[in-house]
C-alpha cells in the first residue's frame, strides 16, 4: 500500500521564512524561560553525585553475606551459590565449626573463606536464588568504584560488612577467624 | 594645559596618547573577554533552550560555581596546555598563520565603533571609539575588515590539505562573498540617510528615530547577511559539522583551534556592535538624546558628565549583549539551510531586496530635496 504524502501549500506568510522563524524563536524562548526559572530538583537531568534517583525494587547491586543475631555468618558453605554462579566468581573454602551455634540449631560447617571477584560477577542474582539459607543478598549499592582491581576481590569479611553502615549494624572484624587471613590471590591463580 | 614629553625628538602630548592607549587596552580586553564569555553563554543558552542544564561543575575557591562560568577558565587552560598537533600533510607555514589571519581582522573591526558618548575635559574632547571620528574611513573600515575574514577561513582550509576542509573553505568563501554584497547594499541606505559614513554622525542622525524603524527592510537584509558573515547558523556552511566533519577546523587543535573559535565569537561581537551602531542608535538612550548634557544640568559639572558617559556606555553594552544573545538564540532554533537555498537567498532574495531598498531611499531623499 502506498502512502500519499499530502503536499502542504505554504501561505505567502510562510514563504517569507520570517514568520515561521519568529514562531520557532518563541518556542525556543518559552523553553529557555521555563528551564531558567525551574528549580534544579524539578529539572529532567538528575545532578548525580548530589541527587540520586531512588533505586527500584528488585535491583541487584553489591552482595551482602547475611549474619545471625550474634554476628556469626549465616552461610553454611554448601557451595550451592558457587555452583549456580554462571560467571564462576565465587570461591568458597569450608571448615568445621568447633563450638555449637545455638541460634541456628546445630551447624557443622561454615566458610573459612568466601571470595567474590566483583569484577567477574555479572550481578545476575543466581547465587541469591540458589542459597538455601538466604545468606547472600544482592542489594542496592551500585557505586562500585575503586582504585585497583585488587580491591574488587571481596572476601568474607568485606562481604559481611558491605551494608553495615546503611543498616546501622556494627562491622564484623576478623576476630572470629581461626586461621590468619590468607593472602588474596588473583583469580587466575585460584583457577589454577 | 598642555602636558607633553619628548621622546626620540618628538613632542608627545601625554593626555591624548594615554587616552588612546587606555582605549586600546580596554576595548581589546573587553572584546576578548566578552567573546570568551559568549562561549559560555552559548553552551549555557543551548542547554537551557534544549531543556538541559549545561555547564555547572567547575568550581572556584571552595564550592563557588556561579552557573558554571568557571568552565571558561577550564576550557581556556585546556586549549593552551593541549598538545599542539600539526599533521604531517599540512602546509606548515599557512597552517601556523591561518588562526592569526582569522583572529586579527576579527579584532580590528571593533576599533571604529563608538561605545559611548564623547565628552570634554580640560580643553580636550575624548571620543569613546579607538579610532577618532572624521578619519575618512568611517563605517567602510569595518566592512572592509570583515571582508578579510574570508582569508582566515580559506587559508585554514587550504593549509589543512584535507578534502573536508577544502570543501568547507570553498563553501565558506563563496557564501561570505555573496552575502557581503547584500550587507553593503543595506548599509549604503543608512549612509545616504545619515549623509555621511562616519559612525558618530550616523549615531547623531538617529536621534529621535532609530534606523531600525526608519529602514526596517534594510535592517532585515543586514541581519540576515550578518548571520552569513559571522558563519553562524543557519548559515554555518564553513563548519557544517554534520556534513563535513568540522570543516576548516578539522585539523586544528590546541590554542590554534582556540584562536579560530575565539575569532568566530569576536566576529559576532563586532557585527552586533555594527548592528547597534547602524540601526539601534549606538549609545543613544531612548528619549534622552544627550545624556552627558542632561546629567550635567541635573547633577552639576562634577558627577554629571561621568554618569552620563557611563550611562551611554551601559546603553551600548545592553544593545550589544542583546544582539549577541539573539545570535545564540537563533543558532539553537534554526537548522542549517541547504547550499542551493543559501545561494538562492543570497543572490535572488537579499540582493534584489537590498537594491530595492537602496533605490527606494534614494528616491525618498531625492524627492525631499526637490
Amino acid at each position: 500500500m502506498s502512502v500519499v504524502v499530502k503536499k502542504v501549500d505554504l501561505t505567502w506568510l510562510d514563504r517569507t521564512y520570517l514568520w515561521p522563524i519568529a514562531k520557532g524563536l518563541t518556542i525556543t524562548l518559552k523553553h529557555f524561560l521555563k528551564q531558567v526559572f525551574k528549580p534544579t530538583p524539578k529539572r529532567l537531568t538528575v545532578q548525580y553525585p548530589e541527587m540520586k534517583r531512588p533505586v527500584l525494587d528488585g535491583y541487584r547491586g553489591l552482595h551482602e553475606l547475611k549474619r545471625n543475631e550474634d554476628n556469626s555468618i549465616k552461610c553454611v558453605a554448601c557451595f550451592m551459590c558457587a555452583e549456580a554462579c554462571p560467571a564462576r566468581c565465587i570461591t568458597i573454602e569450608a571448615e568445621e565449626i568447633g563450638d555449637i551455634n545455638t541460634q541456628q540449631g546445630l551447624l557443622e560447617k561454615r566458610p573459612a573463606s568466601f571470595q567474590i571477584d566483583a569484577l567477574r560477577c555479572i550481578f545476575c542474582g543466581m547465587c541469591q536464588e540458589a542459597c538455601p539459607k538466604d545468606a547472600i543478598w544482592l542489594r542496592k549499592n551500585y557505586e562500585l568504584s575503586c582504585r585497583s582491581r585488587f580491591e574488587m576481590q571481596l572476601d568474607k569479611y568485606d562481604l559481611m560488612n558491605t551494608y553495615a553502615g546503611d543498616d546501622g549494624r556494627e562491622r564484623v572484624e576478623h576476630i572470629e577467624r581461626a586461621a590468619p587471613k590468607p593472602e588474596r590471590q588473583p583469580l587466575s591463580n585460584q583457577l589454577g | 594645559m598642555d602636558y607633553t614629553f619628548t621622546f626620540l625628538g618628538l613632542d608627545i602630548p601625554i593626555i591624548p596618547v594615554a587616552w588612546m592607549l587606555a582605549k586600546i587596552v580596554v576595548v581589546f580586553a573587553g572584546v576578548m573577554g566578552l567573546s570568551a564569555v559568549l562561549t559560555w553563554a552559548e553552551r549555557k543558552g543551548a542547554a537551557l533552550i534544549q531543556d538541559r542544564i549545561g555547564p555547572n561543575r567547575a568550581k572556584f575557591i571552595g564550592n563557588f560555581r556561579l552557573f558554571g562560568i568557571f568552565h571558561l577558565a577550564g576550557d581556556g587552560l585546556k586549549l593552551i596546555f593541549k598538545e599542539d598537533l600539526v599533521p604531517g600533510h599540512v602546509s606548515r607555514w599557512l597552517f601556523w598563520i591561518a588562526p592569526l589571519l582569522a583572529f586579527i581582522p576579527a579584532m580590528m573591526g571593533f576599533a571604529i565603533v563608538p561605545f559611548g558618548q564623547s565628552f570634554e575635559w580640560r580643553d580636550f574632547t575624548f571620543h569613546l571609539s579607538v579610532i577618532d571620528p572624521e578619519n575618512g574611513m568611517g563605517m567602510l573600515y569595518p566592512l572592509a575588515i570583515a571582508a578579510l575574514a574570508v582569508y582566515g577561513i580559506f587559508t585554514a582550509s587550504w593549509a589543512s590539505n584535507n578534502k573536508f576542509s577544502m570543501l568547507s573553505g570553498m563553501r565558506g568563501a563563496a557564501h561570505m562573498v555573496s552575502y557581503e554584497i547584500g550587507l553593503s547594499l543595506a548599509v549604503i541606505a543608512v549612509f545616504m540617510q545619515a549623509g555621511h559614513y562616519d559612525p558618530h554622525r550616523i549615531i547623531e542622525a538617529q536621534t529621535g528615530l532609530w534606523n531600525v524603524f526608519a529602514q526596517p527592510v534594510g535592517f532585515l537584509v543586514f541581519l540576515v547577511c550578518a548571520f552569513a558573515e559571522t558563519n553562524r547558523l543557519p548559515f554555518d556552511f564553513a563548519e557544517g559539522e554534520s556534513e563535513i566533519v568540522a570543516g576548516f577546523l578539522t585539523e586544528f587543535s590546541g590554542m590554534k583551534l582556540g584562536f579560530l573559535w575565539l575569532s568566530e565569537y569576536i566576529h559576532l561581537v563586532t557585527i552586533s556592535a555594527l548592528m547597534a551602531t547602524l540601526y539601534f542608535g549606538g549609545w543613544k538612550i531612548p528619549f534622552m538624546p544627550d545624556p552627558v548634557g542632561l546629567l550635567s544640568n541635573w547633577l552639576g559639572p562634577w558627577i554629571g558628565p561621568w554618569l552620563g558617559v557611563l550611562l551611554s556606555i551601559a546603553a551600548f553594552a545592553a544593545k550589544l549583549l542583546a544582539f549577541c544573545w539573539f545570535f545564540i538564540w537563533v543558532r539553537w532554533t534554526l537548522p542549517r539551510f541547504r547550499y542551493d537555498q543559501l545561494m538562492f537567498i543570497g543572490w535572488k532574495v537579499m540582493l534584489p531586496i537590498g537594491f530595492a531598498n537602496l533605490l527606494f531611499y534614494a528616491w525618498l531623499i531625492h524627492r525631499a530635496a526637490a
